[in-house]
């Protein structure tokens, strides 16, 4: 399953290079209490019992059926013996404790987000996860309403209503705190909304103060502290000039992916959504700050600097992936940067204090552009490859869904490699201009998919990245797309899972699959990693397909939905898996004699 | 209400217009405003705007049409007078094809998908329906909106052109004709060969619709219908 | 709606050409009309003779057909230069400055003010404001049938074809309003298809467009208010109006309607009695339309109405 066109994988105990990644808030090794784990977004747990050499007597622990059916992507949180679930909408939380046989439920909350958002949502009703912070258990309910349950009780201790769902606004990130603020954002870029970023109090759930994605320097909180780098995007309000007349008000940039924070310059880090409508043809200009980077004050959410990764975005490439932020050295020369990878197919190296391009190269197939400018950030675009009204376009790769999604990388310190499930994915696309009607889609895009390596091609791949050299170290085709996070480990092993439901364990430095195991539905979810109140290492991941992943529905093989956490460790043994658990009551002599396992 | 009688008489007057040049088309112009004027002093209902359905074609009328059942609630549902409308432009050509353009034009395609099988709102084409697939059904679905972010196009779409959508939806094959509402309810398929008269939901010639309806294509096993409470999502992923 | 008199030099060169060759066709005529009156009376003086034949061949005479043949040459080279000439003299100017693109549908105009600063693009409908003495690009396309794009003052026609963007330009030299028609047949309104070019002196161009790049005026009344509810709820989803959540782009923006001099492509002067009209009953007016009629109820109307009178 190599790709003959990848570099040489690692030999055991060899680096890659020196990358290394700042772990704060250091929580205990064996807990999870934010979907990233930490503030850098490296999704990498420092336990070290499951390795290359017992993985593959991973076996399935327990079970849990949360009883909801749609896209589910979140990963599971762990804070002391208690393990915390969201699931997609009706948005129910449950609370599971560790310490009991088969992790019974030890509250469950069901917050009532009204049916009316299960319309308003593009892509799946799904929901990215929860938070934990302060003894509360904090997540985005559909229905644009942010809520604090009490970690111990489930008790609802404040809700938010941050959007009117009537309008199209939803809301389906997982929120990211960092001390006494969360930050919360809105999806919705199919439908039109003003896309924003909010921090709450995390004591009270009072909003603090919102940015948005584009208008005014005011809307945005642009100030005189911000300075991108590049010189196109500087000048005064910007998202509002950058727009055919009022229409940056309709002009999405949602904010519907993944938070970074950098406690040494306290920025926070994110990424904006597509502009609306998609089609582009409705609103020239570069629409900022649309599939964009801000980097803000993390206290007071003044913008410290802006990069658009594709600027007039024509293809929904948005740029709301993951922002992995790492130490490395570059030219002989220590940066601290951050590695995304865009929708549009490019893996960025940014300088994280500047905004600086330092390198963008595709890890994808692509046809959009030949490349990014270094000198101006600019991509520089292939004419035939945008879209015109009413006029099919055949084979742009990536398509709206790009290279790769939502689903976060993971960043290994023992390799020095960033791992990330991808796609290999174009599109036939056909633009029709749109009219805005508030709470439809102001969308456009008439779409059909397919792999970019022919009819029988793989739709998806894993991939190793090495963010110093700019290229992959190994790759793993997949036939069916990669949508889930990855995990990596202290034990040099990386988990994935794939849409047609195996979940798979790599080793971190060759690529080798060292175990697989097919789950029930598909895997978009994002795989974690905990040790139990018996101190054993365990792996969890939900199985249950939906969300983007929908698009390849029509593969054959494609499974029905599902929505079952898997809980693995080696053999499957958990303090209450052994034998004589309850005491036999038998009557039949033979079996009395042999001691009767139930 | 008679304000309904006004502007019929005024579409009267109106219909000079556009023979009219110049001198007598100022005159046209003048009495009609004289008429709209009279239309607005004369009527003495004020209902803030905007719930008043007002179908200026003798086509069913939505108040009749509202009063379509949601479903089978209970169970206990009758196919009322009212489910059995036939819809004025079922397999009209024409209007099959302005329903198609509304249907794109008014982004129904942004939710139900281009050739409506399915996206962030459910396939029309597949003979699954949660709110009834008879003609009279799918009008008020489409007119009052329903639970789950169906929109209410009432009043932002005039009847006839909401009866034109339909027309469209019935021509993709997957809706029922007008006298099945029974059939619809008890989960038959039209075209089910049902025995002797033990269900009686299909009952031959019971339509009382000279209007001939397009034949619904019998129920494909592998269309079968997602039961999920959210169609598969051929989306982005957001 | 003449075209016998042009008033900027996208129509001038052809206008003159048009008056040139007809004058040369006129005189070509007399003089062919004289040859050949003074050819028939000498044939008639020849009659006397009875041992004539029937046909005989004259002497000489050959100097008439080179003479003939030589002049006519001459004139209709010069004609093939001086169109030449004409053709190369209309042809899009190395410069512009304003780019229109100018969208034609069943049966009205919609007009893009196009501008290299996104925020300065706006909308409007069968009306072109350009300023005088100044050429303008005029980008064509059409969002359903064959039309084409015709202002008679001001140049030729132009073909607007769907699929396919046309481009031509004009110039006014003269400050004043200038009608436009369809010029290809194009459904039942065809005739009711027409639209008015503005040339504004340049300050005036300068407020006008000042004006346009405004949002609407937020209603600052109870009954401005309630009008725009009733127009969100009837109007919005084919009209947009800066400014509010009406975003349609199916009929014409309406973000400053009452800008305007006329509604429904030209047809009718934009009065408040004709506007009234026109929502009332637009079917009524012209028949066909894509404006459906809405039938709304008296109170209903009389809001629109109001909050319609708002957008200046």
């Amino acid at each position: 399953m190599q790709s003959p066109d990848a570099a040489a994988p690692l030999g055991p105990g060899r680096v890659m290079n020196d990358a290394r990644a700042n772990f704060a808030p250091n929580d205990p090794p064996g807990e999870w209490h934010s979907q990233a784990r930490d503030y850098a977004n490296t999704r990498y747990s420092p336990l070290d019992q499951i390795t290359a050499a017992n993985v593959a007597k991973l076996r399935i622990a327990w079970s849990f059926s949360d009883g909801t059916s749609n896209g589910h992507e979140a990963a599971p949180l762990v804070v002391g013996d208690t393990m915390y679930l969201v699931t997609p909408f009706p948005n129910l939380a449950y609370a599971l404790d560790l310490g009991k046989p088969g992790a019974p439920i030890k509250w469950s909350y069901d917050p009532k987000p009204t049916p009316l958002a299960i319309g308003k949502a593009c892509c799946d009703t799904v929901n990215r996860g929860a938070t934990v912070v302060d003894g509360k258990l904090i997540y985005n309910l559909l229905d644009d309403h942010t809520i604090a349950l009490d970690a111990g009780t489930g008790k609802e201790l404040w809700r938010t209503k941050m959007g009117d769902v009537t309008t199209g606004v939803t809301m389906t990130m997982a929120p990211f705190a960092v001390g006494n603020k969360v930050y919360v954002g809105n999806s919705g870029g199919e439908l039109g909304v003003w896309g924003w970023l909010a921090a709450l109090d995390v004591k009270t759930g009072k909003e603090l103060w919102r940015a948005h994605s584009s208008g005014t320097d005011k809307d945005v909180l642009i100030g005189p502290d911000f300075k991108p780098f590049y010189a196109w995007m500087k000048g005064r309000d910007l998202g509002k000039t950058t727009w055919p007349a009022g229409m940056w008000k309709t002009g999405a940039g949602a904010v519907w992916g993944w938070v970074s924070y950098d406690p040494e310059t306290n920025l926070i880090y994110y990424g904006t959504s597509n502009p609306g409508p998609r089609v582009p043809s409705q609103r020239p200009g570069y629409n900022l700050w649309t599939s964009a980077i801000f980097a803000r004050d993390a206290t007071t959410g003044e913008a410290k600097w802006a990069y658009q990764f594709t600027p007039h975005d024509q293809w929904d490439y948005d740029g709301v992936n993951e922002n992995v932020l790492l130490d490395l050295t570059i030219d002989g020369k220590p940066r601290k940067v951050l590695v995304h990878f865009d929708r549009n197919a490019f893996a960025y190296t940014l300088d994280r204090t500047t905004g600086e391009v330092l390198s963008a190269k595709p890890f994808a197939y692509q046809n959009w552009s030949h490349g990014i400018d270094l000198k101006t950030g600019m991509p520089k675009v292939v004419a035939e490859m945008q879209p015109k009204p009413n006029v099919k376009l055949s084979n742009v790769c990536p398509p709206d869904i790009g290279g790769k999604d939502w689903q976060p990388a993971a960043f290994s310190p023992h390799t020095g490699l960033v791992y990330a499930g991808i796609f290999n994915l174009c599109m036939n696309v056909t633009d029709h201009p749109q009219s805005y009607i508030p709470g439809t889609p102001y969308d456009g895009m008439e779409m059909t998919r397919h792999s970019a390596s022919g009819p029988k091609g793989n739709w998806g791949e894993f991939m190793a990245w090495d963010p110093v050299a700019g290229k992959k170290a190994w790759t793993i085709k997949e036939q069916f797309m990669v949508m889930s996070g990855a995990l990596a480990t202290a034990g040099d092993v990386v988990f994935y899972g794939t849409v047609d439901g195996w979940f798979r364990a790599v080793d971190a430095r060759s690529g080798k699959v060292l175990w697989s195991q097919k789950l029930s539905s598909g895997i978009i979810a994002q795989p974690m990693t905990y040790l139990g109140p018996d101190k054993r290492q365990y792996v969890a991941v939900y199985s249950g397909v939906g969300g983007a992943a929908m698009v390849s529905s029509a593969q054959p093989g494609f499974p029905p939905r599902g929505g079952v956490l898997y809980v693995f460790s080696i053999d499957g043994d958990s303090p209450h898996s052994a034998p004589g658990m309850l005491t036999t009551e038998g009557t039949a002599p033979a079996l009395r004699s042999t001691g009767g396992k139930p | 209400m008679n304000m309904w009688r006004v502007l019929r008489d005024n579409d009267v007057h109106m219909r000079i217009v556009p023979m009219a040049t110049g001198e007598s088309r100022r005159a046209a112009a003048m009495l009609t405003l004289a008429a709209c004027t009279m239309l607005i002093a004369g009527c003495g209902r004020d209902h803030g705007g905007s719930t008043a359905p007002a179908p200026s074609q003798p086509d069913p009328s939505a108040e009749v049409i509202t009063s379509v059942p949601l479903g089978p609630v209970a169970g206990a549902a009758q196919s009322t007078l009212a489910t059995r409308l036939p819809n004025p432009y079922s397999n009209d050509a024409q209007a099959v094809q302005q329903g198609q353009d509304l249907y794109i034009k008014m982004n129904c395609a942004g939710c139900h998908g281009y050739g409506a099988k399915g996206g962030m709102g459910p396939n029309l084409t597949d003979g699954y329906w949660r709110y009834g697939g008879v003609p009279a059904s799918i009008f008020n679905s489409i007119y009052q909106g329903r639970p789950q972010g169906m929109p209410a196009w009432n009043p932002a779409l005039p009847t006839q052109d909401i009866w034109k959508i339909v027309a469209y939806i019935q021509s993709l094959g997957g809706s029922y004709p007008a006298h099945l509402y029974q059939a619809w309810m008890q989960g038959d398929k039209p075209g089910d060969v049902v025995p002797g008269d033990v269900a009686g939901t299909v009952p031959p010639g019971t339509s009382n619709s000279s209007v001939p309806e397009p034949k619904a294509s019998p129920a494909k096993p592998q269309s079968a219908p997602a039961v999920n409470d959210v169609a598969p999502a051929p989306g982005t992923g957001k | 709606m003449s075209y016998l008199r042009t008033y900027g030099p996208a129509g001038d060169p052809g206008t003159r050409l048009g008056w040139g060759l007809g004058i040369v066709s006129i005189i070509v005529m007399a003089v062919i009309t004289l040859l050949l009156l003074g050819a028939i009376l000498r044939r008639r003086a020849r009659q006397g003779d009875p041992r004539a034949l029937a046909v005989q061949r004259d002497e000489g005479g050959m100097a008439w057909l080179y003479i003939g043949v030589g002049v006519s040459a001459v004139v209709v080279v010069g004609c093939v230069i001086w169109t030449m000439f004409t053709v190369a003299a209309i042809a899009m100017p190395a410069r512009t400055d304003l780019t229109v693109q100018v969208t034609g549908a069943q049966w009205w105009w919609s007009v893009r003010y196009q501008n290299d600063d996104p925020s300065r693009i706006f909308t409007a409908a069968n009306e072109i404001h350009i300023p005088v003495g100044r050429p303008v690009r005029i980008e064509l396309l059409s969002h359903d049938v064959i039309h084409s794009f015709w202002i008679p003052r001001l140049g030729g026609k132009m073909d607007v074809i769907p699929g396919q963007t046309n481009v031509t330009w004009l110039q006014a030299d003269k400050p004043g309003v200038y009608r436009g028609q369809c010029g290809e047949y194009c459904g039942a309104q065809h005739a009711h298809m027409s639209m008015y070019v503005i040339a504004d002196m340049p300050q005036d161009y300068l407020n006008w467009t000042r004006n346009q790049l405004q949002d609407a005026v937020a209603p600052d009344s109870m009954a401005t208010r309630n009008g725009q509810q009733a127009f969100l709820a009837h109007c919005a989803v084919c009209h947009a109006v800066r400014g509010t959540p009406a975003g349609g782009i199916l009929g014409p923006d309406l973000t400053h309607l009452m800008s305007r001099r006329t509604i429904a492509a030209g047809m009718l002067p934009n009065t408040p009695g004709n506007l009234a009209a026109w929502v009332a009953d637009s079917q009524a007016l012209k028949p066909g339309s894509q404006m459906p009629a809405l039938a709304l109820s008296g109170p209903d109307l009389s809001a629109v109405m109001t909050y319609l009178q708002t957008l200046r």
